[in-house]
This record gives C-alpha cells, structure tokens and sequence, in this order.
C-alpha cells in the first residue's frame, strides 16, 4: 500500500493551517485590505491581491454545502480500508467552504443543509487534517 | 478570424482496450487518417497542434506528435483548457496561425491509452487530478467523478432530480452508440440495468461515469478558400465562447454561477443564433449529470428541468435537438474528448450514417475541463 496523499507542510503560504489543524484548531486567512475570509490559504487575497494577511481563528461549526459516499477505492489499494468514506463541502459559518471527509456519527443519514462542527484526525508524521462530524 | 477556416477531415481509430498500442501512436494513426479523409498529403501540413491528455502528461507533445508522423512544422503546439476547450483552443490556435501567414494546413491530434497505461503502472500518479493536491486529495477526493459527485448531489438537493433521471441519459447515450459501429460500448442498457449498477461515487453509479478507452481522434484546420478548391465537405465556425470560473472542485462557485450558460450565450451571441437553431448538440459527458447541467446551460431546458428534459426523451435522434449522437463517453468512448467535436462535424459533412439528422446546418459542441471548471462552446455549421 502507498501511502495516503499529504499536503506540503513546507509551503509558506499554507504551513500555518497545518500548525494550527495540530493543535487542533481551525485558523482562516483574512484581508486586511478588503475583510475577506478566505480558504484556502494564498499568498495575496483573491478578492483585493492585497499581502496583509493575518491568521483568523473560526467556530469550526458549518453547514454541509454538498457531499458524495465514495464506495470505490481508485487507482489502487490506498483507499481500500476506508471505504466507504464521506467527502463533504463545508460551508463554514464564517462564509468560506472546504473540503473535508465527514466522519461521525452515523453518516447514513446525512443530507444537505445539515450541521456539522469539526474535529481533527492525526495522521502520520505530524500531519493533523480537520474533519468533520454532524451535530444533532 | 474563426469564421474563415474550415473542418475538412476527421478520423478516429479503433476505440476500447487496445493493449500494447501507445498513446502517440494512436494519435498518429488517426492524424495521417484525418489528413486522408481531409483529401490532403502529409506534405500539406505546415501546423501540429496537440494534448497528451492526463493519464500520461507529456512535455512538448505536438513535437513528439510532429516527429513520429515526420513532419516538420513552423508550428507544434500544445493546448490544455480541459475538456472540449483543448481542442477549441487549438482552433483558436489555428485560426490566429493562418491569418497570421504561418500556417495553411494543421493537424489536430488527441487520444491517450488509459485503460492499458493504468494498468501497465505508468499512467499518471493519483491526486494530482482534481486540482486539490493540498487541499482534496488528502480526504480521499482523488477520482474526477467524485467532483461531478458533489454537484450532482446539490442538483438534486435543489431541484429533485433523481437518479432513474440520470439514468435516461446512460441509456439514451448507449442508444446512440448501438448506431455507431465504432463505439465501445454498443450493447443497449436499460433504466434497469442502470438502477441496478454499482454505486461508484454517490449518487453516481457506474454507469452515470463515462468510460476509459485506448482511443485515437484528430482533425484538419484549413481555410475555407483550401476547403473549397478542394472540393470536400467541411463544417465552419459560426460562433465560439468559453468562461472559466475556478480549478478545484471545492472552491466552485454555487451551480447556477458556474461557466456553462456564460460559455453558451457568448458562443450564440457571436453566432447571430440561439440553441432553437441547433440541429444536434455535442455535449462533453464526463458523467451523465454533466449533461443534465449541459442542456441547462445551453438553454434546452430551463435551471433545474434538465432531470425531466432527459427523462422526456427529448436527448434522443428524432427529437429536435438530438444529444450525443455518437453515444458521448459514457459509451463511444473517453480519451481526451475529441470525438464530440468530430462527430458534430460528420453531422455537418452529411456522413454520419444511421445517426445523421438529416440536413444538419447547425451542431453545438459544449461542455467542461476540471470539476465543471473551464466551459467551452462552439457553434459550428455547414460549409458551403
């Protein structure tokens, strides 16, 4: 088996995500020419191409934007165990959506429109990736 | 500018599992055809315009196509919109190259082997597909129709679309290629059979996805004055437009945002036409709900009614505005996308066989790069 796809923690613009996804928190990027909270993290703002970015700690709580159950492991057995596995998109309460697996409890009865929180999944080699899990 | 060069052959080779065969070459093999079906020698062509496609990304791939087929052009060059918008581009391309005196003839190749390059462990690696190698592949969201997936399910969430919907177009699509000997998949399918496929990627099953194949397509870009001495049928551009709205399938815009009526309406706008004048549609079906948002965007139907616009079985040849009529990659096949453009100018050249309409003037090839990413749409219409 090869090894589960991970994010580059060295790219400047984004390693202060991972930082905080490690201590277990969800941090964002915000303008501060403009006021736009954006993900994911870039080195200028899309809205304003502005460079002051500060690191703008959010609820985690969202709303599930849309999801898909992958049954299929692609490409190779990376996946195999996983399956099947929610992918969602987030839209978080702060307006931004991300993409994330939707993990817990009983996803069977996910539907759009649902809220979720996240929690965090540690993963080899100091990676942390935020997950989330339906609130009800 | 696009209104001066003309479509003048189109070839495809065997289409399905071709093992041993590689991409180049089967490139090749339909671009020395193509120039045949143009009434052209390989002489004529002064222009080479390409993709690798993604299962196996290649640098500088119209030299390499050039080279294998011992041609040595003033140009050799390579578009990647995603989607029909590679190959619009090349005729774009093409377009600029002859007004520009640089270019009489090109040949546009396309075509991968994707069955047999994945299973030969060469094929390119996973996640780097969807366009979130940071952000999405770390999740699992590695395949494509896992980004169609998303958008699926919202279409449905918005407006009850169901997916015994989704199953008219598979089964209209395998309709469609049961009339094309050249198709890969030619058995016909019921709603049934569809209903009782595996689920891949919800709420798609696995026959909502289009197909992989081992599969070679091309085209001749002249003028339309070289069309003409030449004495062969050729389609012509009427109208060309494109949007292009974000790469990632995470960060799209909400679904009535996205590009495709952007794309369609300037292609029309340009064209002096609206989609009523259309004879057949082309529309790129990376999985059936790609077409459901297809005749949304093109204007068939309207926002939302696309589910019950394909069950009415208005999609299918004998109906105004027939879809897919070489049964699209959901059962001709899939390698690069090319062959929704040929045969949308085989419909205009009067030669294509029990699934022409007949007197074509107007055909529309439209449709998407990345996770509804990059649209494009070109109207073309019959030379004369």
């Amino acid at each position: 088996m090869t090894g589960k796809p991970r994010p580059d923690l060295n790219d400047t613009a984004t390693a202060p995500y991972w930082e905080a996804a490690a201590r277990h928190e969800l941090v964002l990027r915000c303008c501060g020419g403009c006021g736009l909270v954006f993900f994911p993290p870039r080195e200028l703002c899309p809205g304003c191409w502005s460079r002051d970015l500060s690191w703008q700690p959010v609820s985690g709580r969202g709303t599930v934007w849309t999801f898909t159950e992958v049954h299929v492991a692609f490409y190779d057995d990376t996946w195999a165990d996983d399956v099947p596995y929610v992918v969602g998109v987030i839209e978080l309460d702060e307006g931004p959506r991300l993409l994330a697996n939707i993990v817990e409890p009983d996803v069977d009865g996910l539907a759009i429109g649902d809220r979720v929180e996240a929690t965090f999944e540690d993963r080899p080699e100091d990676l942390t990736l935020p997950m989330f899990r339906i609130v009800r | 500018m696009l209104d001066g060069i003309a479509i003048v052959g189109v070839a495809e080779t065997a289409i399905g599992k071709l093992p041993g065969r590689s991409a180049i070459g089967l490139q090749a093999e339909a671009g020395a055809a193509a120039v045949a079906d143009a009434s052209l020698a390989k002489a004529d062509i002064d222009g080479v315009f390409s993709f690798s496609g993604y299962s196996q990304a290649m640098m500088l791939h119209a030299a390499r196509v050039a080279e294998h087929l011992g041609l040595r052009p003033e140009l050799a060059v390579v578009t990647d919109v995603g989607g029909p918008g590679t190959h619009h581009a090349a005729l774009l391309n093409v377009a600029a190259a002859i007004d520009a005196g640089m270019c009489t003839a090109a040949l546009c190749t396309y075509g991968e082997n994707g069955i047999s390059i994945r299973r030969s462990g060469r094929g390119r690696a996973p996640g780097t597909l969807t366009g979130g190698e940071d952000f999405e592949a770390p999740y699992g969201q590695i395949a494509m129709i896992s980004g169609y997936a998303l958008f699926a399910q919202r279409h449905m969430h918005l407006h009850g679309t169901t997916s015994e919907q989704l199953g008219a177009v598979a089964v209209t699509s395998r309709h469609h290629a049961s009339l094309n000997d050249n198709a890969h998949k030619r058995e016909p399918i019921t709603l049934a059979d569809h209903q009782a496929s595996p689920m891949i990627s919800s709420p798609l099953r696995r026959l909502d996805c289009s197909l992989i194949s081992d599969a070679g397509g091309a085209f001749v870009v002249t003028s339309i004055a070289r069309a003409r001495s030449l004495g062969v049928p050729y389609a012509r551009v009427l109208g060309y437009g494109s949007a292009v709205t974000h790469h990632s399938g995470s960060q799209a815009p909400d679904l009535y945002e996205l590009g495709g009526p952007v794309s369609a309406g300037r292609a029309f706008e340009r064209a002096g036409l609206t989609v009523a004048d259309a004879d057949a549609v082309y529309i790129h079906d990376a999985c059936t709900f790609s077409v459901v948002a297809g005749v949304e965007a093109l204007g068939l139907c309207g926002e939302g009614e696309g589910g019950p616009y394909a069950e009415s079985g208005a999609l299918a040849l004998g109906s105004d505005c027939p879809v897919n009529l070489h049964g699209g990659m959901l059962s001709h096949g899939h390698a690069g996308g090319v062959f929704h453009l040929l045969d949308a100018v085989r419909q205009l050249q009067g030669s294509a066989g029990r699934r022409q309409v007949e007197g074509a003037a107007v055909v529309v090839a439209h449709g998407n790069g990345g996770v509804f990413s990059t649209f494009s749409t070109m109207v073309l219409g019959r030379g004369q």
